[in-house]
């Protein structure tokens, strides 16, 4: 007996992974200005689904990830909200990456999509 | 107190109730991480909380539990990302030397070896500067205490320590390779700012924090005149067969008694120099990543908090 919804959760994790690092850093080149992370996942929220419409928790270490990496960059502002925000910002060689990203993003969708269609379900 | 809430536990309603959840599900777990996740948490509820305002708080933490994820769920997310990133981040194990000879060289493919070696040279400056700060700091807000101006002068100095200890804990973690904070631990917004001066004195990490920042000079100095010893013996003694070769006659050698016995007079002896130069080298580098492993284990038990909620 093959436990469906855990073969769900399962793939969803694994394809997460990258995208969510894809979708952060496209998000902050699009971005003038630099972002807190409760906007950051403000922004996703109104356009996520599928994996997208995760927990938003999961974003931080993300976010955290990629400045280690260098394809961020953050400044701590203080706000009068609450306690001081991490405002992120892409990097140059951020951008970079995210243009190679995207690139192999798009082959894998296409070529993906293509594959897909002759499926019938 | 109970370390894993059970599944009927109520929503918490209040933004510390959320921050407590959250700590006790992430019990047990790695301090340093446990801090980043309650500093961020906060961050986006504080967030969420501003962006509504005129909602009842309770409400806001209940639809954060659905966007954010219910304490439960994010101390997974967290356990879960930590494991991902320490496989990522951490640099490549060697490969286990099954002799000994395999065990004993193999230190010098191991990246925290030379972070500790840095570390080790670096301490004397910065575990200078560390007593100097506090010694400065102690001796003047206590002098001035009687005064008014005194105790501005303490809370001061107080902060400047936590804010050194995140510091060090940079360091820490970059060189020695432990797990220590990268968020700044902050106290509760809501809590009357006489009970968050008050914290900031009976939170004992502040004390052991300083007492870190004391023995930094001893240790330094220690760890500095010890690896600059071995390492210049021991390159002398590798260097000896050069000096050999180029009959240098004073080269390193044993003065006993008025006789003086050369160690590059002779090519055994010079080979000898060599050989006994490459053990202590290696046996150098060993007692670096050692003494890394104690720093860093020292470093987290007197710099890192136990999160306060």
């Amino acid at each position: 007996m093959v436990d469906i919804e855990a073969q769900l959760k399962k793939f969803q994790k694994e394809l997460s992974a990258g995208t969510v690092s894809l979708v952060l850093l496209a998000v902050l080149a699009r971005a003038s200005e630099p972002l807190y992370g409760y906007l950051i996942a403000k922004r996703l929220e109104q356009v996520g689904g599928g994996v997208l419409s995760g927990k938003q928790s999961a974003l931080y270490p993300v976010l955290r990830n990629l400045e280690g990496a260098g394809l961020l960059e953050s400044h701590v502002e203080p706000s009068d909200a609450g306690p001081p925000r991490r405002c992120y910002r892409i990097t140059g060689a951020g951008r970079e990456v995210l243009a190679q990203w995207a690139a192999a993003w798009r082959a894998t969708r296409d070529s993906v999509d293509s594959v897909l269609e002759g499926v019938s379900i | 107190m109970n370390t894993r809430p059970s599944p009927e536990r109520p929503l918490p309603r209040t933004i510390p109730e959320y921050l407590e959840q959250l700590r006790q599900a992430l019990a047990g777990a790695d301090k340093a991480m446990v801090q980043d996740a309650l500093y961020d948490a906060e961050e986006y509820l504080r967030a969420e909380l501003a962006a509504n305002p005129g909602r009842p708080e309770a409400d806001v933490i209940a639809d954060v539990a659905g966007s954010y994820g219910a304490p439960e769920e994010v101390a997974d997310i967290y356990r879960e990302t930590e494991v991902t990133v320490n496989r990522a981040l951490r640099p490549p194990q060697p490969p286990r030397g099954r002799s000994l000879a395999a065990r004993f060289f193999g230190v010098a493919a191991d990246p925290y070896t030379y972070g500790s070696l840095f570390y080790m040279l670096l301490a004397l400056a910065t575990g200078v500067f560390y007593f100097t700060w506090a010694v400065t700091g102690i001796s003047l807000s206590g002098g001035l205490i009687i005064l008014i101006i005194g105790v501005p002068l303490l809370l001061l100095f107080l902060m400047s320590v936590r804010l050194l200890s995140l510091v060090e804990g940079r360091i820490v973690e970059a060189l020695l390779g432990v797990r220590m904070p990268r968020r700044p631990l902050y106290i509760q917004r809501d809590k009357p700012w006489l009970t968050r001066i008050g914290e900031l004195f009976t939170d004992g990490r502040t004390w052991t924090a300083m007492a870190y920042m004391l023995a930094m000079l001893p240790l330094g100095t220690a760890y500095f005149s010890c690896i600059v010893t071995l390492l210049a013996v021991s390159l002398g003694l590798l260097l000896t067969p050069l000096a050999s070769l180029f009959g240098w006659w004073d080269s390193p050698g044993f003065h006993l008694d008025g006789l003086y016995f050369a160690l590059a007079d002779s090519w055994a002896g010079a080979l000898l120099a060599f050989a006994i130069g490459l053990l202590l080298l290696f046996a150098t580098l060993h007692l670096a990543r050692l003494v890394g492993r104690c720093h860093g284990w020292l470093a987290k038990h007197l710099l890192v908090r136990n999160p306060v909620v």
